[in-house]
């Protein structure tokens, strides 16, 4: 379903996606996994043809490059960070993308009320929460029922309730046979729905493997929350990413995903750094079962 | 209604189509030259209805009516009647189909002697409407006069009197001409007479000691052309919408002793030109009480321009009130007499102990129109917001406001009341009207077309089994 | 899993037929979204009501002094209103279309528009249609009312004058929102464009004016070099139009009028009308290229 040669992409001197090949075929489903910064958001970009990259691109065997538009209709895609118009409703909103897919008002109101947005029509865009917002950007994306859907973190402004329920809706959707590729820095969601891990350090494509074989049951993974003082957390994603270290850092805090029997690792590598670390939570458990 | 009676209507109609038809057979004109010469002189001739075709010269004295019946068609050749005698009167006849040849000024009626009488009579076709040459002490009255469809660079005078004096010229409706002109002729009443769509609507040549009352002058080149001509006196005449290539409302030039009176004087291209009027040393101009609105300028002036006084008139919204031919000032005029100046709408001043007389005199500077003076060029920039920035400019810094070109030292805040003789130009409101409704109708309802957003529909929890997830 | 259309493009000959509806459509859906954003936002409520307010109460004091026989008060009026529609609606448009794109952009919205099935040429134009039409259903409430002021108090005088200053003010809008659009895609942040957008007008409305003033002055220019240069100022073609199609030539602008007048005469309008033209097409065309080709969100 997406066949990509050679892609690289370049902002200035910084080359943000080096040379990187993969393929990835109907009804898989494959998880961008790296830190941030690794270059996936970029990649998603321009797999789907946002900024002009070099290396070809093709989706459900349309050249991205020369027919972007007609590739973009095979896709449905959940940013990382929704932005919609604060100032538009809801119902609004999501006529607007059935409008431009050409699908009917029928297929708009049937996508919210399968997220569970049904009622909620009038609201405006600024007043939904988070999970709100992200559910809203997964019923556009299957407003026009396409056969790949792309994510990029799509579980990154959720509370744990938001996220299972988002998982699970992947789960569903990869089971009906969609095609499924979602960038990650969570190894729970990787191991629920990757059928594949394109593992990614800035810019590269270093490992191609399956998730247990990147986390292999016996030592799962497990993410922990880090608190931090202030001002102190840029640098302390830093010195965790230089010592090997999944790091996620956003809105939420700084979260590390570790092996469940080195947790002790992330506050080490803390205190050599001398960043203090007031506290830390050990957040859910992947369930190996799934993986 | 009865068979019989409808029988006896259709024949009725039939005989008057028939009749009707028998009459527009044309006739030579020799017809009424054979009737003149029958008549005794001083009789009056009542022409039998129909149309006459050739040229007419009456050197007879008697009246020669039509009743509106009568058409004489020079049928474009020549002059259509020649008047050779006085003590003549046409009336009731439309005068048609002059030839157009520019060096033999064909007209509609020339008259070689005075005094006749031309009465309600219609020109159509011609060249020269009437022409006296000369006539004196004869009336044009209640005539209409169209002028041939030519370029108005081609035309000929709707009517022209030379060396007559003491003519009457009233009701006449005039359109589509060169001009209403007067040579060399005295002491003339022109009263209630309309010249539209022509070069210049009254135009004195030479021509001295005339009242000009009541008449309307709308759309033509200039509404009044004065060429060296004295002691006229223009009052409640209406002049309206003068704006072809000069484009004056009044023009004077060398003129002595003018009084303008009681004028409206709308959306010229000019209201008032004066050209070296007075031209006398010991003369003088008098512009009082009219009525100066909505013109490009109010008051055109050559800058040697001396001893007129203007007061007691409403300058109202004209684009510019007043201005200077080329560079200098108009401080030789008076802007106030006896304390009374004009009401000017654009007065910035105030008048404190409200005796209607503005506390600070009316001097207004533009640093833009000075800037015109020394470069004509810059007028392209006229009504642009770069040309209300450089007056802004000036007014902020004094220093580089010029000198006011006039100075009204008592003008008046509130304006006068004008007995003024206006006919209403109003038109019909429905087209604008509707124009106005379209307007917000597109704009609401287009909005609205553009802008609506269907309700989504309500799904019921079967649609929702149809589709495989959640 | 039910039918879309996403399957039905699968088969080249209806791709053929339908790329090109879909194209209007998503043109269509984009316009119709921009013309819904901007009729709902506060500065354009703001600006339409500014210019009907100063639309109605100039066409009531130009006719103020008019009293019962009004009918002269028509060219004033207009000639009010040109300075009016100077002034405002270059603003309106450019910081209208300045804020189009770059607005997106900060927003970060540009680029979930940008990863749908459309093309970056689709956006825009649909994004210009939907600003030029809602700058255009602003002006015609503000013209409206002065309509109806000047139908109250002067009559049918002078309609067809009014009639085409409403079209070329639409005609200077769609222009400068050109310009606008232009802008807001050459600049990163909306903040930029919009200062552009306000540099640009103060250059279209003052600065190039006033140059060209002493540029007349100082070089002593004659008039068809005046007037070539002052009619690539379109808010100059604009007024010149206006003003033709009044008083059936531009006598009133001087020397250099009368020079246009006689050099272009009963051609004069539809050459003013190119210069509005020109200047709509060409920013918009540049606009549309820069922003396929450079390929920036």
């Amino acid at each position: 379903m997406i066949k990509a040669s050679h892609v690289t992409k370049r902002f200035g001197s910084v080359v943000a996606v080096d040379d990187l090949s993969f393929e990835l075929a109907e009804s898989e489903s494959i998880a961008l996994w790296g830190s941030n910064g690794a270059g996936k958001t970029t990649l998603i970009r321009s797999l789907l043809g946002i900024f002009p990259s070099t290396g070809t691109v093709f989706i459900h065997g349309v050249d991205v490059r020369k027919q972007g538009k007609r590739a973009r209709s095979f896709v449905g895609y959940v940013p990382q960070e929704l932005a919609f118009h604060d100032d538009a409703r809801l119902g609004a909103s999501i006529l607007f993308f059935a409008n431009l897919r050409r699908v009917n008002r029928r297929n708009a109101a049937v996508a919210l009320a399968k997220v569970g947005l049904q009622g909620h029509e009038k609201k405006r865009v600024r007043d939904l929460s988070g999970g709100m917002k992200q559910r809203l950007a997964l019923a556009i994306a299957l407003i026009a029922d396409p056969p790949i859907i792309v994510l990029d973190e799509p579980t990154s402004n959720l509370d744990a309730s938001g996220r299972g329920e988002v998982i699970d809706t992947l789960c569903q959707l990869r089971d009906e046979g969609k095609t499924l590729l979602f960038a990650s820095h969570r190894p729970d969601e990787v191991l629920a729905l990757g059928g594949r891990v394109l593992v990614m350090e800035k810019g590269k494509l270093i490992r191609d493997i399956t998730p247990t074989e990147l986390w292999p049951t016996e030592s799962r993974i497990q993410t922990m929350r880090l608190y931090l003082s202030m001002g102190t957390e840029e640098s302390a994603a830093v010195a965790l990413r230089e010592a090997g270290h999944a790091v996620n850092l956003n809105g939420n805090g700084l979260c590390v995903s570790v092996p469940r029997n080195r947790k002790a690792e992330p506050v080490a590598v803390l205190a050599r750094a001398e960043i203090e670390v007031r506290d830390f939570e050990i957040l859910d458990e992947v369930q190996g079962d799934q993986a | 209604m009865s068979v019989i009676q409808t029988i006896a209507a259709l024949c009725v109609l039939f005989a008057a189509a028939f009749g009707a038809q028998a009459q527009q057979s044309p006739q030579s004109v020799d017809e009424i030259s054979r009737l003149i010469e029958l008549a005794d002189p001083g009789s009056t001739i009542v022409l039998p209805a129909g149309v006459y075709e050739g040229n007419l010269r009456i050197d007879k004295s008697v009246v020669l009516d039509g009743q509106g019946v009568v058409t004489i068609d020079g049928l474009g050749k020549g002059t259509v009647i020649e008047l050779g005698a006085g003590d003549i009167t046409l009336r009731g006849l439309t005068i048609r189909g002059s030839g157009s040849t520019v060096d033999q000024e064909p007209a509609g009626v020339r008259a070689f002697a005075g005094p006749v009488i031309i009465e309600h009579n219609r020109f159509e076709d011609v060249y020269f409407g009437i022409d006296l040459r000369p006539a004196p002490e004869s009336i044009i009255r209640n005539n209409t006069i169209v002028g041939k469809a030519l370029g108005p660079g081609r035309r000929g005078d709707g009517v022209r009197l030379w060396w007559s004096d003491d003519c009457i010229i009233v009701d006449n409706v005039i359109d589509g001409v060169r001009d209403m002109v007067f040579w060399y002729s005295e002491n003339l009443t022109i009263t209630r007479n309309h010249v539209r769509n022509s070069r210049y609507g009254l135009h004195f040549m030479y021509s001295h000691g005339t009242t000009l009352k009541n008449n309307e002058l709308t759309a033509n080149s200039v509404g009044v052309y004065l060429m060296y001509s004295n002691e006229i006196h223009l009052i409640h005449n209406s002049i309206v919408n003068n704006r072809g290539t000069s484009g004056y409302g009044v023009g004077l030039k060398d003129c002595d002793a003018i009084t303008v009176e009681n004028n409206a004087l709308l959306a010229n291209r000019v209201g008032i030109y004066i050209d070296n009027s007075p031209s006398s040393v010991d003369s003088y101009g008098l512009i009082i009480d009219n009525k100066i609105a909505f013109n490009e300028i109010g008051l055109l002036a050559t800058p040697i321009t001396h001893d007129n006084v203007i007061s007691h008139n409403a300058f109202v919204e004209n684009e510019e009130q007043v201005t200077v031919h080329g560079r200098g000032q108009l401080m030789l005029n008076e802007f106030s007499a006896d304390g009374v100046g004009n009401f000017w709408s654009n007065y910035s001043g105030f008048d404190q102990d409200g005796d209607g007389i503005g506390d600070f005199p009316h001097a207004p500077r533009s640093l833009f129109r000075s800037l015109l003076a020394r470069e004509p060029n810059l007028q392209i920039f006229l009504h642009s917001p770069a040309q209300q920035a450089v007056d802004l400019t000036a007014r902020a810094f004094p220093d580089l406001s010029p000198e006011p070109i006039f100075v009204d030292a008592s003008p008046l805040t509130r304006p006068p009341e004008l007995d003024l003789f206006v006919s209403s130009q109003r038109g019909s409101r429905v087209p604008m009207i509707g124009f106005a409704v379209g307007l917000l109708l597109v704009s609401g309802v287009g909005g609205w077309v553009i802008a609506h957003q269907p309700r989504l529909p309500v799904v019921s929890d079967s649609d929702l089994s149809q589709r495989a997830f959640v | 899993m039910s039918t879309l259309p996403i399957e039905a493009t699968d088969s080249p000959s209806v791709t053929q037929s339908g790329s090109h509806l879909s194209r209007v459509s998503s043109v269509i859906a984009f316009a119709r979204r921009e013309f819904r954003d901007a009729i709902a936002s506060r500065w354009f409520l703001l600006y339409t009501l500014a210019f009907t307010v100063l639309a109605v109460a100039v066409s009531f004091m130009s006719l103020a002094g008019s009293g019962s026989h009004g009918f002269a008060g028509f060219g004033r009026t207009t000639a009010g209103l040109l300075n009016l529609i100077m002034l405002v609606v270059p603003l309106m448009a450019l910081i209208a279309g300045a804020g189009s794109i770059a607005g997106e952009r900060e927003r970060g919205t540009l680029l979930y528009l940008l990863a749908q099935p459309i093309s970056r040429v689709e956006l825009l134009l649909g994004k210009y249609i939907g600003l030029a039409l809602a700058l255009c259903c602003s002006m015609c409430v503000g013209f409206g009312l002065s309509a109806g002021v000047l139908a109250w108090r002067v009559g049918g005088v002078g309609i067809s004058a009014f009639v085409m200053l409403v079209v070329f003010t639409c005609g200077l809008a769609l222009a400068m929102l050109s310009v606008g659009i232009l802008l807001s895609v050459i600049s990163r942040r909306s903040g930029v464009a919009t200062g552009l957008g306000l540099f640009a007008w103060l250059i279209l409305v003052f600065l190039s004016d006033l140059g060209l003033m002493a540029g007349t002055i100082l070089f002593k220019l004659r008039v068809q070099e005046v007037f070539a240069i002052g009619v690539m100022n379109p808010l100059q073609a604009f007024k010149m139009a206006v003003i033709v199609n009044m008083n059936a030539s531009l006598d009133v602008l001087g020397p250099v009028g009368m020079y246009a007048s006689q050099t272009f005469g009963s051609a004069l309008p539809w050459v003013l009308a190119l210069v509005l033209g020109v200047w709509t097409i060409v920013p918009l065309v540049i606009a549309l290229i820069l922003f396929s080709k450079r390929g920036s969100v």
